[in-house]
């Protein structure tokens, strides 16, 4: 009985059929753990919540975005409803609560106020529109009803812009006080984002006097940045308004935490996994890339007279720095934010003198007005034999207009690893925001460029949809090499283009990252 | 109640259905916890976390292949995790390619005495050898499951071996002692 064994076999068959039974206390523990489980399944994990905050930004940027965009829209339909009444109304009232403000700063200053004032209440008309008030913006009725004052101060706010700026493009002046405004809302609502005051949409009985007085103060104090904006009583119509936004903003808090809530759900497993993996989970990225600019269809930014001519896309750069969070080995969050300048040529084009500029204004751009731009006239030289001869003409070939855009860029984006290997093979989509930060048109003759001015139908946010593909090579247990085709399809960019112009652009992102 | 019914509980949370399950499969589970842990405290403590991962994971089981063949799995990585990362002194040459057989005589030893000698050697030894020698792992696939070569694991399973043999004639010399 005593055979000479491998060790391998002796341990083999004596642990063939070894069983052993835990202490109960075992499966108590486990009770106790998956009981205190389902209820932690509801805590929601830090970076999920900075995710949540982020996205409810974007959408409360989206909302803003598509407000003003609106307004746009909105401001041809109100200019037939203008009346003397509400002029004088509106004259009256900006005198009596303007006053302090009237001596302190000139005409152009308070003309800009107003602007304000009246743009901030369109948007607010159509934020309650979109809390489904219905307004009826013909009601010339001065009984002070909250609707109905919001609709006169607008269409007052332009029957000022009509007499008082005639024949100055006024598009730049909104353009800052649409700004300001933006600026004015996020910031109103971020300070009462705490506040749940909801007995405010009882007094909606207010004279437009005070509404207009009170909207004044918030964008005096907004931009100082003041805690009086929070402070606005509660019988005020903006804040009323505000009120319905941040009710907008709630429900899409709801919204994102259920949604965050589900994706939890859904990536329960995923995220417990992490845990066994003892990976580097963040990293860092510089990168930097070749972009191409392009439109996907037939169309121009600029006027429709161009939308036949030839487009041709510019190179231009972007670089800038991303940060990755891997969720497991598989999945990385990543944003992060870029520099990136895009531009592209609309070929074709003849440039000549002519003296009355204006009748050739093109459709989205605002002529820069201390240059020799305003005596300048551009047509496409497609509709150049029907068009009516200039006075001035000295045609010019090569001639090309140049629209320049600069953003800042801050992605937000999913990568799937489809191989981890040494030489790693990604999967990326997401989507962009896109900052406006430069906004020029040149007129480009045998290389020299003539800044004619800029765009005005390009909106100050805009996003993308991206995808691509990514490479990367690992160096080190630290360091990664990347290279990443990406095509990013560029939404709302412009709010007023031509023809079936779909911008996108496709760069291709090199950098390294760093783990840790 | 059939198992693939009983899983199809467990993955609603349904407690009763969880309490069923580990009915069924925790003493051949927590052998697996005692081969692989220091002691017996720490095998109930893999034990309970293996069995969270199954209730967590349960719904990532695919119906194909053995139920209990799965669930050792998640056993053998829960343990895995908790020991692969301790570090253990590699002060030897991790390039002894060591094939000797080892024998030993088959005189009665038992189990529990076994399972100490297992028990009690150094993480990674303990590791490798369950993995080969109980569990069938190819040093490939235990070299990936540990982080380390496919050296290291040849050599740390021959240290093993080695270590247990020695521990198995010492422990005989002692026995026939007693008895003498």
């Amino acid at each position: 009985m005593s055979d000479k064994k491998h060790i391998d076999r002796l341990f083999q068959e004596r642990f063939k059929d070894f069983e052993a039974t835990p202490s109960d206390a075992v499966w108590e523990n486990i009770e106790a753990e998956l009981n205190k489980k389902k209820k932690k399944r509801r805590v929601i994990p830090i970076w999920w919540r900075y995710a949540g905050v982020a996205a409810l930004l974007m959408l409360l940027l989206t909302i803003n975005g598509l407000f003003n965009g609106n307004d746009s829209e909105d401001l041809p339909t109100n200019q037939v409803v203008e009346t003397e009444d509400v002029n004088l109304e509106k004259s009256n009232t900006t005198e009596d609560n303007n006053s302090t403000i009237n001596i302190e700063k000139e005409d152009k200053i308070i003309d800009i106020e107003d602007d304000a004032v009246a743009e901030s209440n369109a948007e607010k008309e159509s934020a309650e529109k979109a809390s489904e008030t219905k307004i009826d913006n013909t009601q010339k009725d001065i009984t002070p009803s909250n609707e109905t004052s919001v609709a006169e101060n607008s269409n007052s706010k332009l029957k000022n812009e009509g007499t008082q700026k005639s024949q100055m493009p006024s598009n730049k002046k909104s353009n800052i006080s649409e700004a300001i405004v933006k600026t004015e809302n996020t910031t109103v609502v971020a300070q009462n984002s705490k506040e749940k005051n909801k007995e405010t949409i009882q007094n909606k009985n207010e004279s437009p006097q005070i509404d207009i007085n009170k909207a004044n103060e918030i964008i005096n104090n907004s931009t100082k940045n003041n805690t009086a904006i929070a402070e606005v009583k509660p019988n005020d119509i903006s804040t009323d308004a505000i009120t319905k936004t941040e009710a907008i903003a709630d429900n899409s808090t709801k919204e994102n935490t259920l949604t965050i809530e589900e994706a939890l759900e859904k990536n329960k497993d995923i995220i417990e996994e992490e845990k066994d993996e003892n990976i580097n989970r963040w990293s860092i990225a510089p990168n930097a890339a070749p972009v191409y600019f392009s439109s996907l269809g037939e169309g121009s930014s600029i006027d429709p007279q161009f939308n036949n001519n030839s487009k041709s896309g510019e190179l231009n750069m972007s670089y800038g720095i991303k940060a990755s969070y891997a969720v497991n080995n598989k999945l990385s969050i990543r944003t992060g934010i870029n520099k990136v300048n895009l531009g592209y040529n609309t070929n074709n084009v003849v440039v000549f003198q002519s003296i009355s500029s204006s009748s050739n204004l093109l459709q989205n751009v605002n002529t820069n007005s201390n240059t020799a731009a305003d005596a300048v006239s551009i047509i496409s030289g497609n509709s150049l034999n029907s068009s009516k001869s200039p006075e001035a003409f000295t045609k010019s070939s090569n001639t090309s207009i140049n629209q320049d855009m600069g953003y800042i860029e801050v992605p937000l984006e999913i990568q799937y690893a489809l191989t981890n290997k040494k030489l790693g093979v990604n999967l990326i989509g997401g989507f962009s925001s896109f900052f406006l930060n430069k906004n020029e048109i040149f007129s480009e003759v045998a290389g020299s460029r003539t800044l004619l001015g800029e765009a005005n139908n390009i909106n100050k946010v805009s996003y993308s949809a991206n995808l691509g593909v990514g490479l990367n090579y690992k160096v080190s247990k630290k360091i990664d090499l990347n290279f990443e085709p990406m095509f990013k399809y560029q939404i709302n960019t412009f709010n007023n283009t031509s023809g079936n112009f779909k911008p996108y652009f496709i760069g291709v992102y090199t950098g390294f990252a760093i783990k840790f | 109640m059939s198992l693939n019914q009983l899983i199809e509980n467990c993955r609603i949370n349904d407690t009763k259905a969880q309490g069923e399950l580990y009915k069924l499969f925790s003493s051949k589970l927590f052998s697996v916890c005692l081969k692989y842990s220091r002691n017996y405290a720490e095998a109930e403590d893999n034990l309970q976390d293996a069995f969270l991962t199954i209730f967590d994971k349960i719904e990532q089981y695919k119906s194909k292949g053995s139920f209990e063949g799965w669930l050792k799995r998640i056993t053998i990585n829960t343990v895995l995790q908790r020991y692969r990362n301790e570090k253990v002194f590699d002060i030897i040459n991790e390039n002894v390619a060591d094939e000797v057989e080892i024998e030993i005589d088959e005189d009665h030893i038992p189990l529990e005495y076994l399972l100490k000698i297992i028990q009690e050697l150094p993480d990674r030894y303990r590791l490798v050898f369950n993995l080969y020698v109980l569990d069938g792992y190819s040093h490939k696939e235990i070299a990936d499951m540990l982080n380390i070569n496919i050296g290291t694991s040849k050599s740390n399973l021959a240290r093993a071996r080695q270590t247990l043999k020695d521990t198995i004639e010492n422990y005989k010399t002692r026995q026939s002692l007693q008895s003498l």
